[in-house]
């Protein structure tokens, strides 16, 4: 009766057939007749006031059906984040002024792509060209080209401009904290710009009938789309039917409400005809949203038994054209800091600073590879410097079970100490650690080296739409219906959701089908973007399964003549513990219910959001409030290869020992970590937005280079568990799908220190830099 | 009617369509396309198989992959009217009805598939070259499927189910 | 997708190939795998109103001429190249270099005579110029250069990447190719005019038929190197090829030939290191750094010109050690 049948095993995707044989569908796969297609037009220039817009020529051209600039919206705007601080900043198409090279001015809808295209060159626009600004240290001082003003609650204390945010807290006294300590030191770091890299492109169909807007979108939340959608164009929710379809990944980059997705719709809208937008591979590498280029500024001191004494951290983002997620990054980076490890003294502060760049999205992890680098690297160094290796001095700040953060979550079942250790030990690493470097081998240009990385991430925080419901639908078979918003982007959601309600209500996998993510038909849910989808609405699962098994064990206790606690589940029958010969099965329960309860056909329903007991989340500008109960923690291990002549560097080898409560899927969890080990290392050797003046250099997948199956290393992985679960009761997992990149990535920086000597400030860690640290090197001890 | 543009063609003309037969998954075909028509659009739009996916539409990420007499071929950079008188394979034909092959269940063992959008692409791939080479080598296979991009799984599985199909040691790991 | 109109042909001949490329004077290209001219379409760097395919003409297969240089039609698929016994066995080297080149679709799909034939690449020239780059530069037709903004007009520095042409260059190809009027033959070398604008010597209705490598001599050695990010799928950051003779006393070499690609409007030899490595024994080292120093390196796709050049100097030397190795019988 305790054996877990579902849960903990793992199970294959539900979703895997559909997948293995092209029969799922995509956004782009959607065909409704009299489709037309859609097209985008977009500033050339990087900064620059709209004089005019000719539209006539367009709209007079044969097959043309509809034009629309920002006269044709409600004017209504949107932001990734929307508080009192920050209330949205986003028009849908661009009004008087362009701020980032492809920024969207007008849009068009026509009957073909070679007309659509035709169209858009036959659109007249003046320009007045105003002086663009690209660093986001030149844009914060005094006198620079001015994108938005600073945000008046910085303006009112900082002189600086473009600033879209600012994060500042901090506990203790540093100043204190620095004199205190035995050994003190500053550095600086610098993350460069990535993106998402997702395979499908963004698609919108969207078809205005009936007085409703049905959307199809890639999307990672259908709730948070159809909201943002809904309010722009200012109509009620239940105007606007978000349907769902399957996403080719996503990572961050298709959360935001899109332009195209505006103009789909209101484009529909006009023509009374379903319109459908699709972006272009150039136009997602130059125009779409990427991930935030950080500099970090760390100042650290500790004891000489490297306990950290005192912390501080300056961090600039560069935020790009619009707030965007800007704000919220230099609000997480706070957390990412202070979660893994104890610092008694901490100051913080963070500025979003605008550019005139393509605004930025998250982008997994959303700040925590660059932070964690940053910090990793850093006590590295201070553990050589005073004598110490990196496992002694992390495990000694390492969080340990139960302690209170200073936004007052709690770790809870923190299993990081746990994770260095087996981290440490599997990969022998004091043993190894400076082993080329110290008796570098004469016969080849290749040294090896092992870094370690640890990190920390939350699971489900609280924004819109803050909470997950779902439902289960008994069918009088005995077999179940579960309508869930949850959206699959490739992590498994739904697979994981049927394995808690097989486990919850006793039912083999295939008993149950699983409908979701869709507006209309499914229960609200959080999304698949803030690493809370299985822990929020897995959770909410368990409670709608157990729910509706509460109904059905009143039910059964009436017809079996016991009472219900004397009853348990198993194998689609209810049976008495004190007379196992005294059975029903579901069928009969139900049909008992039907008859019985006035036609109740047993419907479970339940809900969860993070924090319960707290009724907002925290202020992102002084970080004060807290944050999550759930907090995953990890420890990973890279082992490198640098070839010293060449400069070229590998991973050969990833570790990741982590922390997540425990696994409802093993084999699904391997996949994210595989997945993440990947997107490390194409961030720390290969991956690079390269731009000049605005302008993206590299808009193809040639020259932004991903791993390909050559690059990818061999990848192991292990867990900690320090949750479990039991039928019947909450249960915490811990988020797997993207805090697991800042580990690996730390860890390969630290790797190539091991291996060559040379400490890298920036990513990515490319052969030049690392023929230039290897020549200053040979300078140095000259 | 369509008014001419002077995106129709450079002497202001607009191009002939053709009519082509050719095979799709075994079943013969008729379509009607202009010159400028990809492989994979007349793949998708006219005939309605739409496993076959549109990633960069520039033959660099490997998502359109189908075979063309056997030959793994990127549809998107294919002219459609280059493939008359050609079978066609795309990833709607490796199942029989509801019967998965080895290759497809392998991938669901390994958890080869995460989002699903490169798996046509890669299926169609490795299908071309386990009809090769019977026991590819992990040089092989990284030979093979190094036009294929993928985002989610960072290839290992990928690399696994290939094995496991081909018998070369590697048990499913998901039930 | 395409967004332009154009007509198709699809001759039986290369002669009637010929003819038709000639009938619409420079309007028209040849279609042949289409990997590089599909994509170069789409983004508009050439906007053809007729396609000439020569996909309906079966290449023949790679064979033995009775002077004992082989012969390989144009057409040949570069996974047939890398394939085909005679080749793996007389002229590995060349089906080292094509095995290296993009991906396995690309290999099965594109031909010999279209990898020779491929357009210079550079960041700003192979993207869509709808709001980007939106004034055409030199090699559009236009007023400006974006990644050199100092270069002359006329001067183009977008770089020629084939991995296969400076291996047929090392071992003294022949082209001989078809026109309107008949064929003519060239060494490879000759290929080249070495200007970005224009990077071929052929007329607008001259195709390559087939390419002669004559046998090589005995105790012949080779090296090939590509630089890349990622070790496959990539374009090269640079390329390296060696080759050698060595002298009876299995030391001394006789001549030797170094040709780089990916870093120049065409290939680049380093003529005087050449000269310098006929009769002599060779120090490595010492010739990578002179051939590394003569010639000079274009920046390409996010490389400059310092890194390329150490690049190159370290993998001169590796693979003229492995060339001469190969001469000894060694590897």
């Amino acid at each position: 009766m305790n054996q877990l049948r579902h849960v903990g095993k793992s199970v294959k995707r539900k979703d895997g057939p559909d997948k293995v044989t092209g029969r799922a569908v995509y956004c782009q796969d959607v065909r409704l007749p009299g489709m037309l297609t859609g097209r985008i037009l977009r500033s050339p220039h990087p900064h620059a006031k709209i004089v005019s817009i000719d539209l006539s020529k367009a709209k007079a051209l044969d097959g043309v059906k509809g034009v629309i600039t920002i006269e044709d919206s409600k004017g209504i705007k949107h932001g990734f984040v929307e508080t009192p601080r920050y209330p949205p900043d986003q028009e849908v198409l661009a009004r008087d002024r362009v701020v980032h090279v492809g920024e969207e001015i007008a849009a068009v809808a026509a009957i073909d792509d070679i007309t659509a295209q035709a169209a858009l060159e036959l659109i007249d626009i003046e320009y007045e060209i105003l002086p663009p600004v690209f660093n986001p240290h030149k844009a914060m001082q005094e006198g620079s080209p001015e994108i938005h003003p600073s945000h008046p609650k910085v303006a009112e204390k900082e002189s600086f401009s473009n600033i879209g945010g600012k994060t500042e807290s901090g506990w203790g006294d540093v100043e204190q904290g620095f004199a205190e300590a035995d050994y003190v030191r500053e550095d600086r770091y610098e993350s460069h710009l990535r993106t998402h890299g997702y395979l499908e492109p963004q698609v919108t169909v969207a078809h205005w009938e009936s007085d409703k807007l049905n959307v199809w979108t890639s999307s990672m939340g259908a709730f948070n789309k159809r909201a943002k959608l809904a309010k722009v164009l200012d109509l009620p929710y239940s105007s606007v039917r978000v349907h769902k379809a399957y996403v080719g990944g996503a990572f961050g980059g298709k959360i935001d409400l899109y332009s195209h997705e505006f103009c789909a719709a209101r484009l529909s809208m006009l023509t009374g005809r379903p319109v459908r937008f699709v972006a272009s591979r150039e136009e997602i590498f130059s125009a779409y949203r990427h991930g935030q280029p950080l500099v970090v500024e760390l100042k650290t001191g500790v004891k000489k038994d490297g306990t950290l004494v005192a912390q501080e951290l300056r961090i600039i983002n560069n935020a790009g054209a619009y707030r965007g997620s800007g704000v919220v990054v230099v609000f997480l980076a706070w957390g990412f800091t202070m979660a893994p490890y104890r610092v008694p003294n901490l100051k913080y502060e963070g500025y979003s600073v605008y550019t005139n760049h393509t605004t930025r999205a998250p982008q997994r992890g959303h700040g925590c590879p660059q932070v964690r680098f940053a910090i990793e690297s850093q006590l590295d160094t201070i553990a050589e410097e005073i004598g110490i290796d990196p496992i002694e001095i992390r495990l000694r700040n390492a969080r340990v079970p139960d302690e209170e953060l200073p936004n007052k979550d709690n770790v809870h079942q923190a299993g990081l100490q746990e994770c260095i250790k087996i981290a440490a030990k599997k990969t022998n690493l004091v043993a190894k650690y400076g082993r080329d470097r110290k008796s570098p081998p004469q016969d080849t240009s290749i040294r090896r080296g092992v870094g370690i990385g640890i990190s920390s991430y939350m699971s489900g925080t609280l924004i819109y739409p803050n909470g997950s419901g779902v439902i289960v639908k008994m069918n009088d078979d005995g077999s179940a219906i579960v309508l869930t918003g949850a959206i699959d982007l490739g992590q498994g959601a739904e697979t994981v959701i049927t394995q808690i309600i097989a486990e919850e209500l006793s039912l083999d996998m295939d008993d149950i089908k699983i409908i979701a993510s869709d507006t209309d038909t499914t229960p609200q849910d959080i999304g698949a973007w803030i690493s809370g989808l299985t822990y929020v609405t897995g959770n909410a699962a368990r409670q709608a399964a157990t729910n509706a098994r509460a109904k059905l064990l009143i039910v059964a206790a009436e017809q079996m003549n016991v009472t219900a606690d004397d009853l348990y589940l198993d194998n689609k029958e209810i049976i008495s513990q004190s007379n196992p010969d005294n059975r029903l099965s579901y069928r009969e329960v139900i049909a008992a219910s039907v008859a019985n309860h006035r036609g109740d056909t047993v419907i479970g329903e339940g809900f969860w959001r993070t924090m319960r007991d707290e009724p907002n989340h925290p202020s992102l500008a002084t970080t004060k409030g807290r944050w999550t109960e759930n907090y995953a923690f990890s420890a990973q291990t890279a082992e490198v290869e640098v070839d010293i002549e060449t400069g070229e560097a590998r991973l050969a080898k990833a570790l990741t020992v982590h922390d997540c409560g425990f696994p409802i899927n093993p084999g699904l969890v391997k996949g994210q970590i595989d997945g993440q080990v990947s997107m490390a290392l194409g961030h720390a050797f290969m991956e690079e937005v390269m731009t000049k003046d605005g302008y993206t250099l590299n808009t193809s997948w040639l020259d932004y280079r991903m791993p390909t199956i050559h690059n990818m290393a061999e990848s192991e992985d292990a867990d900690v568990i320090t949750e479990q679960y039991e039928v019947g009761q909450s249960y915490r997992t811990k988020e797997v799908g993207e805090g697991l990149v800042s580990g690996i990535l730390a860890a390969i920086a630290n790797a190539i220190y091991d291996a060559t000597g040379v400490r890298l400030h920036s990513t990515p860690f490319s052969p030049e830099k690392i023929l230039k640290g290897l020549r200053e090197l040979e300078r140095h001890q000259k | 009617m369509n008014q001419i543009n002077d995106r129709t063609t450079v002497n202001g003309k607009k191009s002939r369509s053709r009519v082509l037969e050719m095979s799709i998954n075994g079943e013969a075909h008729e379509i009607t396309v202009k010159p400028r028509v990809m492989l994979l659009e007349a793949i998708r739009e006219k005939i309605g198989l739409t496993g076959t996916k549109d990633g960069c539409e520039s033959g660099t990420c490997g998502a359109c992959t189908v075979l063309v007499d056997g030959q793994p071929t990127l549809s998107c950079i294919t002219l459609a009217v280059e493939c008359e008188d050609k079978n066609i394979r795309t990833v709607e034909d490796l199942a029989d009805g509801e019967n998965l092959n080895y290759l497809q269940e392998a991938f669901l063992d390994q958890g080869g598939t995460q989002c699903g959008f490169c798996t046509p692409g890669m299926l169609m791939s490795a299908t071309a070259l386990l009809e090769k080479n019977p026991k590819p080598t992990r040089d092989d296979i990284n030979k093979a499927l190094e036009g294929n991009l993928c985002r989610c799984t960072g290839y290992n599985s990928i690399v696994d189910s290939i094995l496991q199909v081909s018998d070369q040691g590697v048990k499913p790991r998901l039930l | 997708m395409i967004l332009y109109d154009f007509e198709y042909e699809r001759p039986g001949s290369l002669k009637e190939a010929t003819a038709l490329l000639n009938e619409t004077g420079g309007d028209a290209q040849l279609l042949a795998g289409g990997t590089d001219l599909m994509p170069n379409m789409r983004v508009e760097v050439v906007t053809p109103s007729l396609l000439v395919s020569v996909s309906g003409i079966e290449p023949a297969a790679p064979e033995k001429c009775a002077d004992g240089s082989i012969r390989i039609d144009s057409l040949t698929k570069l996974s047939d190249l890398v394939d085909a016994e005679l080749i793996q066995n007389e002229l590995p080297m060349l089906a080292e270099s094509a095995h290296t080149v993009a991906s396995n679709q690309v290999r099965v799909m594109g031909t010999l005579g279209g990898n020779l034939c491929q357009e210079t690449r550079c960041l700003y020239y192979n993207q869509k110029h709808d709001y980007q780059f939106v004034e055409p530069c030199y090699k559009r037709g236009g007023d400006c250069c974006y990644p050199f903004p100092g270069n002359d007009r006329d001067v183009c520095w977008a770089v020629y990447m084939s991995d296969i042409a400076p291996v047929l260059i090392a071992l003294d190809a022949k082209l001989e190719i078809l026109g309107p009027d008949g064929t003519r033959e060239i060494a490879m070398a000759d290929l080249y005019t070495g200007d970005g604008m224009n990077p071929f010597t052929l007329g607008t209705a001259e195709i390559i038929q087939a390419i002669f490598v004559p046998p090589v001599p005995e105790r012949f050695g080779w090296g090939y190197h590509k630089t890349t990010v990622r070790g496959g799928l990539d374009f090269g950051t640079a390329i390296i090829v060696i080759v050698l003779q060595l002298a009876e006393d299995g030391e001394t070499c006789c001549w030797a030939k170094i040709v780089y690609s990916a870093v120049g409007q065409g290939p680049l030899r380093p003529t005087t290191t050449e000269l310098s490595m006929e009769d002599a024994v060779l120090d490595p080292a010492l010739i990578a750094v002179a051939a590394s120093q003569e010639i000079s390196p274009l920046p390409h796709h996010g490389f400059n010109k310092g890194f390329l050049r150490e690049n190159i100097r370290v993998y001169t030397e590796r693979t003229l050690v492995s060339a001469i190795e190969c001469a000894q019988g060694k590897i």
